[in-house]
């Protein structure tokens, strides 16, 4: 009988493994599809105007003033975004064009993270990716918005890139429960040196301690890229109230993806409690 | 109404059960239990009705769940947050809970059978003292149970628990027992409230909000996160079937990202003693070097002897948590 149970269990999850791989192909290539119907169509409709070579900055900078709109119409939008991804194969450009359209519609702070530190380890590269997505899609002149490369005085890893008032942070699972224990030993090392007591000890002075010195919010949102149902590890102090919102693949993720998660966001109500 | 409700399951429930049970099951499912005042709002009762409906769909579920193989639970009963909620709704969840627990205090035969240990994990001294002290003796006079175990969260969120663990090693510091330089991840995890639980493998959050809301921050880095759009009191063995599906098919990316967790920790404690072991030897032989071999045997000298502090440190840990459950629960005898 248990034979029968476990032949029963192998093809329902050969099954389910089948529908899910059927929808990622699918939502890859209507995808496509739909690009190259467009990339088909546009030049014949503009083609009866004219203007081909005036579209190009045209396009951009009509592009950057609807994101940005789009982003206004929304009745609330979050503050800090973490991208979290959970999935082993790993597209630059696709996580850049996320960061791009997150800081286009006017998220102040977005974070990227994964748990086997691979942003991190590769952080140039993404940085370089976000510029030139930047300058891809924004079309941004390099001298009005200049961009910089942080590094936090206290930690030398950590790389940040400050441009068009957003902050993007790469983030790995050290700034996680690492980061807890770190805030523990800082405290427990003054109550040996006795400068503080034990009972002085509460949410707010750790708190405190863990949000650093530039004051980052705690994230309102994460968007998680991939199958795997987890924050695996993702900052667990500071995602008390944060919004998880699951997407299939970050791979080919499309501007409307994520408009359509940032409206899911802006519906959602927050009792606090209450 | 009681905590583990006696019903067997239908033969298609069982097939379903037993098809399930044939690949790998969640050993610690936690709840958090939403939904039950929109409940109440959809079918036009009372408020307190809905949480009452809500209780009895907790008993239920723990039904299902010893069905299915599930032998931990852990359940959010009430946030530390919540006592911002109208004075009459958190005077009638209060009363629920100490109807519940004096109950549960009645029918000890029926856990007994089932072997339920029930703990209640959060800040009791923020309960009314005569809550406190009925929680205390359901959990004194169930704690030698081991066939299953249930974990309420009570006044309960997992930022107080997290600072409430780096309290409870600031107070080893403070009397001696552990150094500063002991504090680990492992220690932290041992010093919260769940200690005595592995981390929940699978967590459900039902009525379609998505997110946390400050429970269990810590031990769910890498449990798998089931949100479903049903109210609580709506919820039903295929809800609980989803769920677990959804855990079977994340199961092995999740057993890898707990595995190279694991790795890392190991390796931050070895690199932790190093460093200590490092201090300790340049102070003592004024920075002459050492040899390898002597090097070696004192990083194992050092890592047993923290392994000792932490043993005993946390021994009087249990202790104290004990002797705080063990004196309230006799303060209800004499009362």
């Amino acid at each position: 009988m248990a034979l029968l149970y476990e032949m029963v269990w192998r093809f329902l999850h050969a099954l389910l493994y089948v529908q899910r791989a059927l929808l990622a192909w699918f939502r890859v290539h209507i995808w496509r599809w739909k690009r190259a119907v467009v990339g088909l169509l546009l030049p014949l409709a503009l083609g009866f105007h004219n203007q081909k070579k005036a579209v190009p900055i045209g396009k951009r900078s009509s592009r950057r003033v609807r994101w940005g709109a789009e982003g206004r119409t929304l009745e609330k939008l979050p503050i800090h975004v973490g991208l979290l991804i959970t999935e082993e194969e790993i597209h630059y450009t696709d996580i850049a064009n996320l960061v791009v359209w997150c800081m286009a519609v006017g998220i102040s702070y977005v974070s990227v993270y994964d748990n086997q530190g691979v942003f991190k380890r590769n952080n140039s590269r993404l940085m370089e990716e976000i510029l030139k997505k930047q300058q891809e899609l924004l079309g941004m002149d390099s001298s009005k918005y200049s961009v910089e490369f942080l590094k936090n005085g206290t930690d030398k890893q950590e790389h940040q890139v400050l441009s068009c008032q957003s902050v993007v942070k790469v983030l790995s699972p050290d700034d996680g429960r690492l980061s807890i224990v770190q805030a523990a030993q800082q405290l427990c090392r003054a109550v040996e040196q006795k400068e503080r007591t034990s009972k002085d000890i509460d949410v707010n002075v750790l708190d405190s301690l863990l949000r650093e010195s530039e004051n980052i919010p705690d994230p309102d949102l994460v968007l998680k890229f991939g199958p795997v149902e987890s924050t695996l590890g993702f900052l667990p102090w500071h995602i008390r109230l944060t919004e998880i919102i699951s997407m299939p693949s970050h791979i080919d993720a499309s501007y409307d993806d994520l408009f359509g998660a940032l409206q899911c966001y802006a519906v959602c109500e927050q009792r606090l409690g209450k | 109404m009681s905590w583990i409700r006696e019903r067997e399951l239908s033969l298609i429930e069982r097939l379903t059960a037993n098809i399930l049970r044939a690949g790998p099951m969640p050993k610690h499912v936690a709840f958090i239990m939403d939904g039950n005042r929109r409940y109440a709002q959809k079918t036009h009762v009372e408020r307190q009705e809905g949480h009452s409906q809500g209780f009895e769909k907790l008993a239920e579920t723990l039904r299902w769940c010893l069905n299915l193989g599930i032998h931990e639970v852990t359940v959010y009963a009430f946030s530390i947050e919540n006592f911002k909620r109208a004075k009459q709704e958190v005077d009638g969840l209060m009363e629920l809970a100490r109807q519940k627990f004096s109950r549960l205090l009645d029918e000890q035969e029926n856990l007994v059978k089932h072997g339920v240990c029930i703990r209640v994990l959060g800040d009791l001294t923020l309960l009314p003292e005569d809550l406190q002290q009925v929680i205390a003796k359901a959990v004194v006079s169930t704690r030698a149970h081991n066939k299953c175990f249930l974990n309420v969260c009570f006044a309960y969120t997992s930022r107080h628990e997290i600072a409430n663990a780096v309290k409870e090693m600031a107070w080893g510091v403070e009397q001696g027992l552990i150094k500063s330089s002991d504090v680990s991840e492992v220690l932290l995890s041992e010093c919260l409230y769940s200690s005595n639980s592995p981390n929940p493998d699978l967590l459900i959050r039902t009525s379609g909000e998505v997110r946390l809301s400050d429970f269990l921050l810590w031990q769910t880095s890498y449990s798998c996160l089931v949100f479903q759009s049903v109210l609580w009191p709506e919820y039903s063995f295929w809800n609980l079937c989803e769920a677990v599906l959804q855990y079977q098919l994340s199961h092995r990316s999740l057993q890898k990202a707990q595995d190279l967790h694991r790795e890392s920790q190991a390796l931050q404690q070895i690199e932790a003693d190093r460093t200590c072991v490092t201090e300790i030897l340049q102070h003592r032989g004024n920075g002459k070097p050492m040899d390898g071999q002597s090097r070696q045997t004192a990083l194992l000298n050092y890592t047993a002897s923290r392994e000792e502090r932490v043993r005993c440190f946390l021994n009087a840990l249990q202790h104290k948590r004990d002797t705080f459950f063990n004196d309230l629960s006799s303060q209800a005898v004499v009362a």
